[in-house]
């Protein structure tokens, strides 16, 4: 359980993260989204204690990551899978963890394991493609056996078969009943991950609801519509109360109104409709409809946001 | 979720966390030396320094061995050959163990695993003491190593001329041993340097700059000051024939110590 009330980071006189407030259950897959640079990163160091706030505060546990005597058994977190230095075997860079806090050598195979890292145990870190850094960087979350875990862009540069595997990691970890946190900027992803959704734009909240109420929420139905009177459908449409955009092929991409409104429309004004076809609607959509006031950030305010330890 | 289960049933609550201080320093130094002892550059690092200082050592004396005809009386009076035999470990022998010490947190800020450390273990500047501990407590004896065969190597080369001493000697044993501990608390200010500087390139520079370079530079100084400068405690600590411009060698030692714990001080305020 993670709870972060009114939490704001400044460096300097870029507000990285501004007034945020939202809590992470146990039980579920909660994706925590946003473009690059609005600020996940910033509020996640936050969380493990790597930032201190300007103002607002965390909650893992009901407790301060600072008063959590040995953190990594309440939450476990994979940051950056390269941050790691290269000389070590796996197996070792396991072994310091355990260490710190007080963990046996025993969980280290078992981690080694779940992580499907057995055979490259001995192996320097250095050696390691990306997605073998990524799942060390898992196994080094699972390690504590935490009831929390979070993971900054888990899927960044793993092959379809990473990506499925992290993905079903994800879901059992939260079967389990543990809280499990993760970023991304790909909605496509989060629609197929995460049961609850945090939209973060510009270091603010613009959305905290189940997947699936953000997407009936978010986004409008849409429908592709042809007529042989094309101009004189549009404007029987417009009076309607529907917004009309322009299509491929010239065809009219109608929100607002349903695929039978539409058609009765036709009826009485005597158009001859040749397509009526309902589109799907998209968390894609939606995640761009919503967050596209919220991107326009310059090069310059990127660097300052996404900085830090 | 068992064994976060059970763990949460030991973990001791927040109210008696001061008696909870003691383990968590040990789990510290437990992970750091498992840091250190895991990565192979550490143990390079020693053989290479031991070796280095070793030869250093032997090259030294016979270069003083060859020189001794054109040598003054005077000169040829306050001859230190138990000094002579350590100079090369506690020159150059300290820069490349102190190395060990830039590294212990340069390489973790360089690469990002810092961040791993610091969630791992929140309390970041008694991650930075265990970290100065771990180094000196590895460096001292591979150090009082080097020393010891330095020292039995060189005057191995002095007989020829008759100049040996032995370790039962009035101050030798000592010198032996101030060398290894120099060394050691070298490689801890390398530790708050690291602290400081956050780059291994930069800090290794500053390193050398301060132990070999400032005795070049010390000479522009006044005595009185040029005692106090790092290299010239670094002489003075295994000095046994008494020469003025040097402190005694408790004194060195002690200098060394506050100059280890004013660069860790300074550390602990950047960590």
């Amino acid at each position: 359980m993670i709870e972060v009330n009114h939490l704001t980071k400044r460096y300097g006189k870029t507000v990285a993260v501004d007034q945020v407030s939202f809590k992470v259950e146990p039980g579920k897959v909660t994706g925590f989204l946003g473009p690059n640079g609005a600020g996940k990163s910033t509020t996640m160091r936050m969380i493990l204690g790597l930032d201190a706030p300007t103002s607002g505060q965390v909650r893992v546990d009901g407790k301060s990551y600072h008063e959590l005597r040995e953190p990594l058994r309440s939450v476990g977190a994979l940051l950056d899978a390269k941050a790691i230095i290269g000389g070590r075997s796996a197996a070792n860079h396991l072994k310091w963890l355990a260490d710190s806090n007080g963990i046996t050598r025993r969980r280290v195979s078992e981690v080694l394991d779940i992580a499907g890292l057995s055979d490259v145990a001995g192996r320097k870190v250095g050696t390691f493609s990306l997605g073998m850094n990524q799942r060390l960087g898992i196994a080094a979350a699972l390690l504590g056996d935490p009831s929390t875990v979070m993971f900054d862009e888990p899927i960044n540069g793993l092959d379809p078969e990473g990506i499925v595997w992290i993905r079903n990691l994800m879901k059992s970890l939260a079967l389990e009943g543990r809280t499990v946190f993760l970023s991304s900027h790909l909605m496509s992803e989060m629609a197929l991950t995460a049961d609850h959704l945090i939209v973060i734009g510009r270091g603010s909240i613009i959305a905290n609801a189940s997947t699936d109420d953000f997407i009936n929420r978010n986004t409008a139905p849409r429908i592709r519509v042809r007529a042989l009177e094309q101009y004189e459908l549009a404007e029987v449409l417009t009076q309607r109360g529907a917004v009309i955009e322009r299509g491929s092929d010239d065809a009219l991409v109608v929100t607002g109104l349903g695929a039978a409104a539409i058609g009765d429309a036709a009826r009485i004004h005597d158009i001859t409709l040749t397509e009526l076809a309902p589109q799907g609607s998209t968390l894609e959509e939606a995640y761009f409809d919503l967050t596209k006031e919220v991107t326009d950030y310059n090069a310059g305010q990127l660097v300052d946001a996404t900085k830090g330890a | 979720m068992s064994v976060t289960t059970h763990t949460n049933e030991v973990v001791v609550p927040t109210a008696t966390a001061i008696s909870a201080r003691t383990p968590k320093i040990r789990r510290a130094l437990k992970a750091e030396w498992t840091k250190m002892r895991t990565l192979p550059s550490t143990w390079r690092t020693a053989v290479i320094a031991t070796a280095i200082s070793i030869s250093l050592g032997i090259i030294l004396c016979a270069s003083q061995v060859h020189a001794w005809s054109s040598m003054t009386a005077q000169q040829r009076q306050s001859f230190d050959p138990t000094a002579c035999s350590l100079f090369g470990i506690v020159f150059v022998g300290a820069v490349v163990l102190a190395g060990l010490g830039v590294r212990a947190l340069t390489a973790e800020y360089v690469t990002g695993m810092i961040r791993s450390t610091f969630t791992a273990m929140p309390t970041r500047r008694l991650v930075l003491v265990v970290k100065a501990a771990v180094t000196a407590a590895f460096v001292f004896p591979v150090a009082l190593f080097a020393a010891f065969v330095s020292f039995e190597a060189g005057q191995r080369v002095f007989v020829g001329k008759d100049l040996q001493v032995t370790l039962g000697n009035p101050g030798v044993l000592r010198a032996v041993v101030f060398g290894a501990l120099a060394v050691s608390l070298i490689s801890i200010f390398a530790v708050g340097l690291g602290g400081l500087i956050r780059h291994t390139a930069a800090a290794t520079t500053a390193l050398v700059l301060v132990i070999v370079g400032g005795v070049t530079l010390g000479q522009l100084l006044p005595v009185g000051l040029r005692q106090y400068v790092p290299g010239t405690a670094l002489q003075a600590a295994v000095t046994v024939n008494h020469s003025a411009g040097l402190l005694q060698p408790g004194a060195a030692i002690l200098v060394l110590g506050i100059y280890a714990v004013v660069t860790l001080t300074a550390a602990s305020f950047r960590v």
